[in-house]
């Protein structure tokens, strides 16, 4: 692991917020050159969303978390002087990835048609909300909107009770993997066929394509799922229960019969396993309610991380349900390296973390990038502009 | 297969439930070949609902129908020697090995990385496990409750005013879905890295891994400011809530108060109350929430998911449509771009399923194959190519080998 994979493959990223800016970042932890498009005439939203600390230029925490590792540009691409420059910088890439709404690169003049024209072994992989094609294709896409289409949030609340809001949005960073999904799978063809591809990823539908069974129970049988809450088909006890101290809790769950004895033992309550309530899956499963209780009664006077690690450590599924500060400092999080502080010349110091695999890439790969900051580099050294073309260029705010 | 991309990559798959399963599908989806090797019982994942006709059996399961199509599935028990030959045999022939087994079975086994390299250098071994193959926690198990509590996104949901109720996890199996696509999408990354080449590696996908970066906001929240995000977090522009209407529900995810204006003035159409002090801004309006909510109410009820969908959007109002599985299945957009698929199988019949959220331009979409029935390429894969018998494979299952 930590191979650049994508060492020599160039991205134009025009991207803005959660899912297509992690899209690029993950390009950039597998070794790929990512050069996001920007422009001052209007800002990707996360530059100054929750600026939180920040003292310096036009960054935020959101900003730097989400590009991290990739280059910037300004091109104000409103102007056909830029639309121009673009097509030049798309001959020497491989990728272009977007997440902006449908209309907006066609209506530049980049449709996927002139891009090909451009180079004919372009890869575009477009990210929107809902898809590029269909009647809702430029509908309102955050993140909250795209859940909701999905069939994700109808189905997520306590049991017997009406639907309720998640409190983080599962479709950003889903649509960014499926976004880079397509960014390999197509680099895989080509090498291959020397063929380039328009590959299109509907948001929405990365979701929906995570819950199959809310899907399968319908189409199969005229059902909807009522709402679980933490529990599970068939597995008891699965749930998450109180412990010491103030809005802490562990999730436990058991699989197997010889799982629940051991969980008996665990907790001091041998009698337990031989309880008729409780002592095959299925009456454990319908007497759930009072086996709640009892181990409620159990883990409320131990830590989180008392009941895992006395669970786990005998051979039971149990995680602390861990806030973000446990998280970061969680003991095998930090021998993972999962997160790394990074200093930013404009937004100082802050925590991010690397994509799933990859490690040592991601402590060598820069911060995310102040506004424009490779513009000497992309425009000088990349496309052989002279100092006077970009002067004239920067007075008739097309790099801008 | 949906699209011929990996068109002659060979995937060998001894993956069960979720996570391994759905890391190999999205391979076999881009025209990868995926052999898949069950237990002789069967991937645990046939014994989970939901069940064709509410009935249970080991070729109805929906979940397991979706997990598995296009794929070959063989039964084979590596325990055995004559298993174990086999299944070096198929490793060899092979560009990608998809597991999600414990370290433990797979060191008993004696299918190690460092022994499969042994077998074929060239292999890209895909080991998935709950919190990856290093690290205090290596052998510690997991499964959708334990991953999500643990990967921090558990504790953030679901967003309740009053914390003295417990996290509740997502849907299903949400997340043991992202960990095989977090999976796929490296295999990719390796497979395109190593192309042409003698070398191969082992990945090493921890599913808490992939799960983390759905916690996004609150660590660098946490960076600057040391806030621990909380389920009772400040809810956003108010009402920023679900709200029930004729079929179901909407929710309004306003982000700015001129979202709000325009809904009321033009969605709305300027009901008299709009105008009232109590209701003039965020603040007030979440203050005043349940004086508000009725009135909200009387104009949503009498309506639609999809008319107060379509009609906030045409305004470019940041509705969204809280769609049942029902409504999801009837969605026009999903419609217009072919994401259900039907596939027929005589053990099933026609059923629709969820397709792949992509389209690729310039490759035509093929048709899907069903998930095959237990031992189902049994014969396809020991006699045709391995080149056993008719009446090896009655010894072999009789034996117990598969």
């Amino acid at each position: 692991m930590g191979i650049a994979y994508l060492k020599g493959t160039r991205v134009i990223a025009c991207t803005w917020g959660w899912a297509g800016s992690w899209a690029g970042s993950i390009l950039a932890d597998m070794g790929a050159e990512v050069i996001k498009v920007e422009s001052r005439r209007k800002l990707d939203n996360n530059r100054w969303h929750f600026k939180l600390g920040v003292t310096g230029g036009v960054n935020s925490g959101e900003f730097n978390f989400t590009n991290r590792g990739t280059k910037s540009i300004t091109l104000n691409m409103r102007k056909p002087g830029a639309v121009k420059i673009f097509k030049e910088l798309t001959k020497i890439s491989d990728v272009i990835i977007t997440n902006y709404t449908p209309r907006v690169m066609p209506s530049w003049g980049l449709g996927y048609d002139v891009l090909k024209a451009v180079k004919p072994d372009i890869i575009l992989v477009s990210l929107p909300g809902f898809g590029s094609s269909g009647p809702n294709k430029d509908y309102v896409a955050y993140g909250p909107t795209i859940q909701a289409a999905s069939g994700m949030t109808f189905s997520h609340g306590h049991v017997g009770e009406g639907p309720i809001l998640a409190g983080a949005n599962p479709a950003d960073p889903a649509g960014g993997m499926w976004g880079v999904l397509g960014v390999v799978a197509a680099l895989n063809y080509r090498a291959r066929t020397g063929l380039g591809q328009n590959v299109d990823v509907a948001q929405s539908e990365g979701i929906t394509a995570y819950l199959p069974e809310l899907i399968m129970e319908y189409t199969m049988n005229r059902t909807i799922s009522p709402r679980m809450g933490n529990r599970d088909e068939i597995m008891a006890p699965h749930s998450i229960y109180p412990c010491k101290g103030k809005d802490k809790w562990v999730a436990i769950a058991v699989g197997t019969d010889e799982e629940w004895d051991v969980l008996c033992q665990v907790a001091g309550k041998p009698d337990l396993s031989k309880d008729e309530r409780f002592a095959d899956q299925y009456s454990r499963w319908q007497n759930q309610d009072q086996l709640d209780k009892l181990i409620s009664d159990w883990t409320k006077d131990f830590t989180h991380y008392e009941i895992m690690n006395m669970l786990q450590k005998a051979g039971v599924a149990a995680g602390a349900s861990l806030n973000v500060e446990e998280l970061i400092n969680d003991p095998h999080v930090k021998e993972r390296g999962v997160y790394i502080e990074q200093n930013h010349p404009e937004a100082g110091k802050s925590i991010v973390f690397r994509s799933p695999w990859t490690s040592a890439l991601t402590a060598a790969n820069p911060p995310a990038p102040c506004l424009g900051q490779h513009n000497d580099y992309v425009f000088k050294t990349l496309l052989r502009m002279s100092d006077s073309e970009i002067t004239k260029l920067t007075e008739e705010e097309i790099i801008y | 297969m949906f699209y011929k991309v990996l068109d002659g990559v060979k995937v060998i798959e001894f993956g069960h439930l979720i996570s391994g399963p759905f890391c190999a599908k999205i391979l076999a989806d881009l025209g990868a070949e995926v052999i898949k090797i069950e237990d002789p019982c069967g991937d645990e994942a046939r014994k989970q609902e939901p069940f064709l006709g509410g009935v249970a059996g080991l070729e109805r399961s929906g979940l397991f129908l979706y997990l598995n199509m296009n794929k070959k599935v063989i039964t084979l028990n590596p325990e055995t020697e004559t298993g174990r030959r086999i299944f070096t045999q198929l490793l060899s022939n092979a560009d990608i090995f998809v597991e999600n087994n414990s370290q433990k079975k797979m060191k008993h086994l004696k299918f190690t990385y460092t022994q499969v390299k042994k077998i074929n250098p060239r292999i890209i071994m895909t080991s998935i496990t709950p919190f990856g193959q290093t690290g205090p926690y290596k052998d510690y198990k997991g499964g959708e409750l334990v991953m999500t509590e643990m990967g921090g996104v558990g504790f953030l949901s679901t967003r309740e005013l009053d914390t003295s109720r417990a996290p509740i996890k997502y849907p299903a199996h949400l997340f043991s879905h992202q960990a095989g696509l977090s999976a796929a999408v490296a295999t990719l990354g390796a497979l395109l890295y190593h192309h042409g080449t003698n070398s191969g590696e082992q990945l090493d996908i921890s599913e808490q891994e992939c799960v983390i970066p759905d916690v996004m906001n609150p660590v660098y929240s946490y960076s600057y400011t040391k806030r621990i995000a909380s389920r009772a977090g400040p809810l956003s522009v108010a009402p920023h809530h679900l709200l029930p209407c004729k079929d179901g529900y909407i929710h309004n995810g306003f982000v700015r108060e001129e979202h709000w204006r325009k809904f009321v003035d033009e969605v709305m159409g300027h009901p008299a109350w709009a105008d009232k002090e109590i209701f003039k801004d965020y603040q007030t309006r979440a203050k005043h929430w349940d004086e508000l909510k009725p009135l909200i109410l009387e104009w949503t009820m009498p309506r639609t998911v999809d008319e107060i969908y379509r009609t906030s959007q045409e305004h470019r109002i940041p509705i969204g449509a809280v769609y049942s599985p029902e409504q999801v299945l009837q969605d026009r957009q999903m419609a217009a771009r072919g994401f259900f698929v039907e596939i027929d199988s005589h053990v099933t019949g026609n059923l629709k399923y969820p397709g792949v959220p992509y389209i690729f331009s310039d490759i035509p979409k093929e048709a899907p194959t069903a998930a095959p029935t237990l031992g189902q390429n049994n014969e396809e894969i020991y006699c045709t190519r391995l080149g056993y018998t008719k009446s090896d494979l009655v010894k072999m299952e009789e034996a117990g080998i598969i």
